[in-house]
């Protein structure tokens, strides 16, 4: 068991996540205390939330990159019409009218993967350009800072304070309830139900999926339905937690999503993923995005950090497997020896 | 007398104007193992779908007991107890032993909830039904080929299956795997569940039939006890003619020049170790072993894809280094893979691209465009040569058989005129028919002047193609043959015998 636990993707990406808050921190004591790690989780909230959105798809064998599209046309939408109407109540009428418009677009990708065979990834390529630009066209094309009177303490809702000698009162924002809700929810729905085993065994073998009685358009809906959903819920926090609503929130960030999702150990390929992984992925993304100015090292780096991480993680089940043929050929001929 | 349990009577199935199963019946007793041979095209594969339901028949019944279907869906096929083990096991391999085998019944229950004790616990019964095992939380994938077909069969047990009908199971078995696997269908038979061996291999039928039944060309032309029935008469009633080991003319060798390949204490650490030999002008080598003996990783290192740690390689005398495939191509040696539909052929495209993509540096014109002409002219001359069976050159090559994709993989590597021609179990899932006429190719074209390095387990195939064969155990070269100074008999003893621990 502790083997297993040893070897796991999860534990090393754990390890390097630790060592690097090390070298952050000696370099930079600053580094070390509550409220660093208050900021990093808060920054990581809608990260979070995407990345649990969109792992089930890249189990599956998808690659998609429309649901940040999705976050922001559900979202600025979303606001837009509730200002237009004089809204004055809370936050939680956002949420509703933004997942409904979140699980229709993610439906819309779904009726097309399935009813039309077409690949996850250039669907969602349409899509993602799609909802954007209904966005800047149709609805607005300007950041909009007008909050409705019930949602302007939504901002500094905090679990718990505390004081920090250098940034004073800070707190851990209580949308990471969200986060844990949620990704107590994909953990449950891929590991003890039948439709998330059918996730994985579509990403698996595709082919024997269907042979094997699973309802591939069933499941594939689904998956993009909750996508649909979870993306709407991040770009409605996002929007809360930053004090304005973007049209084109996320547009540069969809790779960094998925990045994530791969750093956490699932295969691209489909059939492979956990929620801790994705979750330590979208942690050790942020750790760098966040941290790396605190050791001095220029910010143009930090992409490049990140790709090089990238690359070792996703050679190293190639380099396993490479390994493993050269020996599995002769297996029989190590024990004759 | 024996229960019947599945009768299949008149059955006709046509597809556009193709017959491909004409006025045959077939009936499987309780606990018989019954042994359905046939080449390529014969007919095999339709009456397992229809016997599996997924083909309806256009003529004919089915009645399985006492039941009569004129048309059987899965479903049916399913819950009168028929499963079929396809080549590819039909398993997840990103899952575990414990859900591979229990999502099934997880799904024929209609379950939306899943529960791993239940899984476990199933996954366990199915295990000890066949007394074995294997660690339920292994992955799929991680298994050897033997253990995912174990685990196919045990899919097929839980799913109370009474006929289990397994689509060429041992293609991809060691010896002692394919032993243990009759072993297995031997205890199913004690138990009633009768079996329908679907193979090509004649001599394994033999061993295993209870009941050999012969298709040809869609028609039924044999189906008797198994008992007596011999090789040779299979072979003859599976391709109509009798095939002729003993008028086999083998070319010259050119024993007294240069060799055109030598080989000097080659060493590849986890490998094989001290290997040499030598390949002469005009000559088919056989390298013999079983799995695991280092004959496929020889093979690899004098194609540059596992390039050897030490020792001397020469082509006419003058020594090369091989350190990965350009090199080996540079000096004139092609390589045939074993798997060449996943390593030899681009499945989709069409047969002419496939035989010029070696060469296409050769028929670009002086636009540095690729000469069409050029190009249908050099495939043309191949699928002739070869005999290629199809009505264009422009059919992508799934379309063919699979001894026809064996021809086009050899003309892609003929192309290019190679010197030195290297062929891993070249007649692999290949029918007999086929196999004797890759036979004869080969002995012309070490005739022609190349000479053949042959990797092959394969016996017959040996003695019916090469002058000479080594055999290779635990990574070392053992022991040499010649042909006219060895028997199958001897070979089969030797070889086997190179299961046991390495002579040190």
């Amino acid at each position: 068991m502790l083997n297993k636990i040893i070897k796991s993707n999860e534990f090393v990406i754990f390890l390097i996540l630790v060592g690097l808050s090390l070298i952050v921190g000696i370099i930079n004591p600053a580094f070390f205390s509550l409220s660093t790690v208050f900021d990093i989780l808060r920054s990581s909230i809608v990260f979070f939330i995407m990345a649990f959105g969109l792992l089930p798809i890249v189990i599956a064998g998808g690659i998609d990159i429309s649901f940040v599209a999705i976050a922001a046309v559900t979202s600025y939408s979303t606001h837009m019409l509730l200002l237009n109407r004089g809204y004055q109540g809370g936050i939680l009428l956002y949420y509703v009218i933004a997942c409904g418009m979140g699980l229709l677009a993610g439906l819309l990708n779904g009726v097309l993967v399935t009813r039309f065979k077409l690949p996850v990834f250039d669907v969602s390529l349409a899509t993602f350009t799609m909802w954007y630009g209904f966005t800047l066209f149709f609805v607005g094309a300007t950041a909009n800072f007008d909050l409705p009177p019930g949602t302007v303490g939504y901002y500094g809702k905090f679990l718990f304070t505390l004081q920090d000698p250098l940034v004073g009162e800070t707190g851990l924002h209580e949308s990471i309830l969200y986060v844990i809700a949620i990704g107590l929810f994909i953990w449950w729905f891929l590991k003890y139900t039948t439709l998330g085993r059918g996730v994985f065994a579509i990403g698996g073998n595709r082919e024997v999926a269907v042979r094997s009685g699973f309802n591939i358009n069933l499941i594939m809906l689904i998956t993009f339905a909750i996508m649909g959903i979870l993306s709407a819920i991040a770009g409605v926090t996002q929007a809360f937690l930053s004090r304005y609503f973007n049209p084109v929130i996320f547009i540069s960030q969809p790779l960094d999503v998925l990045a994530a999702i791969i750093l956490g150990g699932a295969a691209i390929t489909g059939g492979r993923g956990t929620v801790i992984g994705t979750a330590l992925g979208v942690l050790l993304i942020q750790l760098i995005n966040r941290t790396l100015i605190l050791t001095g090292i220029p910010v143009e780096w930090q992409r490049l950090v990140v790709g090089t991480i990238l690359i070792l993680f996703t050679s190293l089940p190639a380099i396993r497997d490479l390994r493993a043929r050269r020996v599995g050929h002769t297996t029989e001929l190590v024990q004759a020896e | 007398m024996a229960e019947e349990i599945l009768r299949v009577e008149h059955v006709s199935k046509r597809f556009g104007g193709v017959t491909a199963l004409d006025d045959v019946s077939l009936s499987i007793q309780k606990g018989e193992t019954c042994c359905l041979v046939g080449e390529n095209g014969s007919g095999k594969s339709t009456m397992i779908k229809i016997i599996a339901g997924l083909y309806t028949p256009d003529e004919g019944d089915i009645y399985i007991d006492s039941h009569h279907y004129k048309k059987l869906s899965p479903i049916e096929s399913i819950h009168e107890g028929i499963q079929v083990i396809y080549q590819d096991f039909s398993l997840f391999p990103n899952l575990t032993v414990a859900e591979n085998i229990a999502i099934n019944e997880q799904l024929a229950k209609g379950k939306q909830l899943v529960n791993w004790g239940e899984i476990n616990r199933i996954a366990r019964e199915g295990l000890d039904k066949i007394h074995i095992d294997l660690p339920l939380d292994a992955i799929v994938s991680t298994l050897s080929t033997a253990d995912r077909q174990l685990i196919a069969i045990i899919k097929a047990l839980l799913a109370n299956a009474r006929i289990i009908i397994m689509d060429e199971p041992t293609t991809a078995l060691t010896q002692k795997e394919v032993a243990s696997l009759f072993k297995l269908i031997d205890d199913l038979k004690t138990r009633g569940i009768s079996t329908l061996f679907v193979s090509h291999k004649l001599n394994e039928v033999t061993e295993i039939a209870d009941r050999t039944v012969i298709f040809r060309n869609g028609k039924k032309v044999m189906d008797q006890d198994a008992k007596g029935l011999d090789v040779q008469t299979m072979e003859f009633y599976m391709t109509g003619r009798h095939i002729d080991t003993s008028a086999i003319t083998f070319g010259e060798v050119q024993e007294k020049a240069q060799p055109l390949l030598k080989v000097e204490n080659l060493h590849l650490s986890h490998g094989f170790f001290d290997i040499s030999f030598e390949l002469k002008h005009n000559e088919v080598l056989g390298i013999t072993g079983l799995l695991g003996s280092g004959r496929t990783e020889l093979a690899l290192a004098l194609f540059g894809e596992l390039p050897a740690d030490s020792g001397k390689i020469f082509v006419d005398g003058k020594e090369v280094k091989i350190k990965g495939i350009t090199d080996a191509v540079h000096h004139g040696i092609g390589y045939v893979p074993d798997d060449r539909i996943r390593e030899g052929l681009f499945l989709e495209q069409s047969i002419n691209n496939n035989i010029v993509v070696s060469i296409v540096d050769r028929l670009i014109n002086k636009l540095r465009l690729l000469n069409m002409k050029g190009k249908a002219d050099e495939s043309g001359r191949w699928i002739k040569k070869l005999d290629v069976k199809t009505p264009s050159g422009e059919l992508p090559v799934k379309s063919l058989s699979g001894g026809n994709q064996q021809r086009v993989v050899l003309a892609k590597w003929l192309a290019s005129n190679p010197k030195i021609l290297i062929l891993n179990g070249p007649t692999v899932g290949v029918d007999v028919g086929s196999k004797a006429e890759i036979h004869a190719l080969i002995r012309s074209l070490a005739k022609e002047g190349i000479s053949i390095l042959l990797i092959s387990d394969d016996i017959p195939e040996l003695l019916a193609t090469c002058h000479r064969i080594l055999l290779m155990r635990g990574g070392r070269i053992v022991e040499e043959f010649k042909r006219e100074e060895t028997s199958e008999h001897q070979l089969s003893t030797e070889l086997v015998g190179a299961s046991g621990p390495a002579s040190p």
